[in-house]
């Protein structure tokens, strides 16, 4: 009972040591599965490792008569097959029994057998669990105790079929049996604990920086759908450093720093010419930095006194093309966290595919511009030559009269001429179309009335240029210039519900839905307000044949004056 | 002295080219018109040489009213119009000439010389498609009546009324042009109707007939015509 005893501690104690080696090793990088590198190396490693482990087991166990050793070399062979699989307990388990056979002793050649059986068995564990749950499943403490303690068994089973004498094998298992079994199995429980363990602080880390780069990505949305540069890089610098806490943090384009916010602020300043070879780096490359401030450090190029130390320069693109970066910054003194880190890992992309979404809409915006460019060429020749040919014939009888129309005819086509900016306010709209209405009303002059009622208080209200003319042209063409009797254009502005709402109504209700390239002109305008203003406003038609086409612009209200 | 009726939806457009045709002083303006409705009964009404006809009017073009009219009413035509995008087909249609507006005075002068040339002879015939929708005036616009809705066409001495199941509508155009364009059947010196909406026919004690329209309307038969309308019924 005693023998049992002292050995039992003697195996934990063996135990004991591996679990060191094994907790101070497993923070290496041989042992974390990373994506882009090399499996080979990663897989060599791991096989020294647990085959020294192994060996170490049959040197830290307690020879007994006969050249039997009490040992812990199922340990190694175990976990080894648990966390690379069958092949690397195959390997490990028959490099630790070969060895086995070398120490000699009338068991040898059970254990070798039995330490083989184990790595294959603790690789085939593994395999079961990957195709479950999942790759990189670890078994929990009580199946990796449970299997330990059978194969265990199996060894002891080993002993008693190939060691001769029998009668020396039957008494040498009655003596180390119990305590290998049971120091074994509790040795690879506690590796299943501590890798398990490890396993799930990984996936916090990696969860937390996962939600933290989703919520700065939420922030930034809206903001970087206007556009990177000066204007809206500081509000992102902001929003990661809020939600970082980084000492730091900068937004800069290839050249320029855009935005810094936080610690050194007061000579790491926005507009001035990136200097630090880290953010050359990341941009020359299109790679991610880091200087970790403990082997690596970030000099300050600028100031002596400046506090960072620590950097990471994270590459924003678009395309592939390297178009800024994301730098986090930590002082001296202060840890480089290590969520804060795969976060700007994680960040970077996300960034990147928003300015991307960006770039589309610009590019939308662009494709708008040049349609727009389109219905402004669209100037109807006819419109042109029949308000010519009108003014010649007023000119017979009212010299000054068509030397108005000529004024109008030459200021609607002033404005049709111009590149028009984004926005123009009411006003600007309402005198564009003026122009036009009184040209179309000498035309017509027999048979059009003309109704305009505007809030005035919106006429300073902002719209994309170039709604109204192309709206009142179709009421035109399509509606009033379609009628043999007489007809009348109303052209209202007012407020309801938040929204400033302009209608532009004809009597002719002569309104079709438009096929093929039809309706282009109203097609524009609505996407040039849902661009410029938001998806929620746009253009709407009401019409009742015979009666009225109403064709409503909705757009928001500008604030009301105090 | 050329006697001219002029076409053209807008009044300062007719205005001005009466008053460059006074100025040549070989044109007589015998009426004006705002829309092309309203050239047809003009036309037979007033018998000008030429017509001087605007292309895009309220949804009867001044190509489309060529169409409508009864050959013996059409007269040299003339058109006048804003832009030259139409000129090839204004001569496909044996138009004497092709007028820009503004119109030059020069430019009309040459005008005036090819009609004085061409009024020996008798018009040219013009392109005569099929229609498919009747123009009909009504109070303020031009309704197209849509040929599949048309029953049958009736003539009075108030003029000429298109049938349809939802009622009657006036319209310009003659039995002759209905029943040669249109497709549609003579089948009684005042009525055509549209074979495609018979129901049935019920002959009658002397000889004549009356068909059932869809919408159960009944249309006289005349003897006359009652062997080829059996025929084209396929009876």
């Amino acid at each position: 009972m005693r023998l049992l005893l002292s050995l039992l501690l003697t195996l934990v104690e063996a135990m004991s040591f591996f679990m060191a080696l094994f907790y101070v090793l497993s923070r290496a990088r041989a042992f974390q599965t990373r994506p882009g590198g090399s499996a080979a190396r990663t897989w060599l490693l791991r096989w020294l490792f647990f085959t020294g482990i192994t060996i170490t087991g049959s040197y830290l166990g307690i020879p007994l008569q006969g050249g039997a050793i009490a040992n812990t070399r199922a340990v190694g062979a175990m976990v080894a097959g648990f966390v690379g699989g069958p092949w690397l307990g195959l390997a490990v388990g028959s490099a630790a029994g070969l060895h086995r056979l070398t120490l000699g002793g009338y068991t040898a050649l059970a254990g070798a057998v039995a330490t083989t059986m184990e790595g294959l068995v603790g690789g085939l564990v593994h395999r079961e669990l990957e195709q479950r749950e999942g790759p990189g499943r670890l078994p929990g403490w009580r199946l990796a105790f449970g299997v330990t303690a059978l194969t265990e068994v199996v060894h002891m089973g080993w002993v008693l079929l190939l060691s001769r004498p029998l009668a020396d094998a039957v008494e040498t298992v009655k003596v180390i049996g119990p305590p290998m079994i049971l120091a074994n199995a509790v040795g690879v429980a506690l590796f299943a604990l501590v890798m398990r363990d490890r396993q799930r602080v990984r996936d916090q880390v990696a969860a937390d920086s996962s939600a933290r780069a989703l919520r700065v990505a939420r922030r930034t949305l809206g903001i970087l759908a206007r556009g990177f540069g000066p204007a809206t890089a500081p509000e992102v610098a902001r929003i990661i450093r809020e939600e970082t806490g980084a000492g730091a943090v900068a937004v800069t384009d290839t050249t320029t720093v855009l935005a810094f916010d936080g610690l050194g602020s007061d000579h790491h300043r926005a507009g001035t010419p990136i200097v630090s070879p880290f953010s050359r780096r990341a941009i020359e490359r299109n790679e991610l930095v880091f200087a970790d401030g403990v082997r690596e450090h970030f000099d300050c190029p600028l100031s002596p006194t400046c506090q960072l130390d620590a950097v990471l320069v994270a590459p924003l693109q678009v395309d592939g093309v390297v178009i800024g970066t994301v730098q986090l910054y930590e002082p001296r003194h202060r840890r480089f966290r290590s969520v804060n880190r795969s976060l700007g890992e994680g960040l970077a992309p996300l960034l990147s595919a928003q300015l991307l979404a960006a770039r589309y809409e610009e590019a939308k915006g662009l494709l708008t511009a040049q349609e727009l460019k389109l219905v402004q060429a669209q100037v109807n020749p006819h419109f042109l030559f029949n308000s010519l040919n009108t003014i010649a014939s007023v000119l017979r009888t009212d010299s000054g009269r068509a030397r108005d129309l000529l004024l109008h005819l030459a200021a609607f086509f002033r404005k049709n001429l111009k590149r028009p900016p984004d926005l123009a306010t009411l006003r600007e709209e309402l005198e564009h179309v003026g122009a036009y209405l009184e040209i179309e009303r000498a035309r017509f002059a027999d048979r059009l009335t003309v109704e305009t009622d505007v809030d005035p208080a919106l006429l300073e209200l902002r719209l994309p240029a170039f709604t109204l003319q192309p709206l009142v042209e179709n009421a035109f063409k399509h509606g009033l210039a379609q009628l043999t009797g007489p007809g009348t254009a109303r052209i209202r502005a007012r407020r309801a519900a938040g929204l400033a709402l302009i209608e532009i109504e004809d009597d002719a209700g002569a309104y079709v839905e438009p096929v093929g390239g039809d309706g282009l002109g109203m097609r524009i305008v609505d996407k040039r307000i849902k661009n410029l203003l938001g998806q929620e406003y746009g253009v709407a038609v009401t019409c009742v044949p015979g009666e009225l086409t109403r064709v409503t612009v909705r757009v928001p209200a500008p604030e009301a004056r105090a | 002295m050329i006697r001219a009726l002029l076409v053209d939806d807008e009044v300062h457009a007719r205005e001005e080219l009466a008053a460059l045709l006074a100025e040549t002083g070989a044109v007589e303006v015998v009426g004006t018109c705002g829309h092309a409705l309203e050239a047809i009964p003009a036309l037979r009404a007033l018998r000008p040489d030429v017509i001087f006809l605007d292309v895009q009017m309220p949804k009867v073009s001044g190509f489309e009213l060529l169409t409508l009219l009864d050959p013996d009413d059409v007269p040299q035509v003339v058109f006048v119009t804003a832009h030259d995008e139409f000129a090839v087909r204004a001569f496909e249609e044996n138009a004497v000439d092709y007028l820009l507006k503004p119109v030059e005075r020069t430019r009309l002068g040459r005008t005036i010389e090819r009609l004085r040339r061409g009024l020996d002879a008798p018009p040219a015939g013009l392109a005569q498609a099929a229609i498919k929708r009747v123009p009909c005036q009504g109070a303020r616009s031009i309704r197209l009546v849509d040929l599949a809705d048309v029953e049958s066409v009736r003539s009075s001495e108030a003029g000429v009324y298109l049938v349809t199941a939802a009622g009657e509508h006036f319209t310009e155009l003659t039995l002759r042009v209905l029943e040669e364009r249109a497709g549609l059947f003579r089948c009684h010196k005042q009525h055509l109707v549209n074979v495609d909406r018979v129901d049935e026919i019920l002959l009658g004690e002397d000889d004549g007939a009356v068909v059932r329209t869809r919408s159960g309307r009944t249309v006289p038969v005349s003897r006359r015509f009652l062997g080829a309308l059996k025929q084209r019924l396929g009876l």
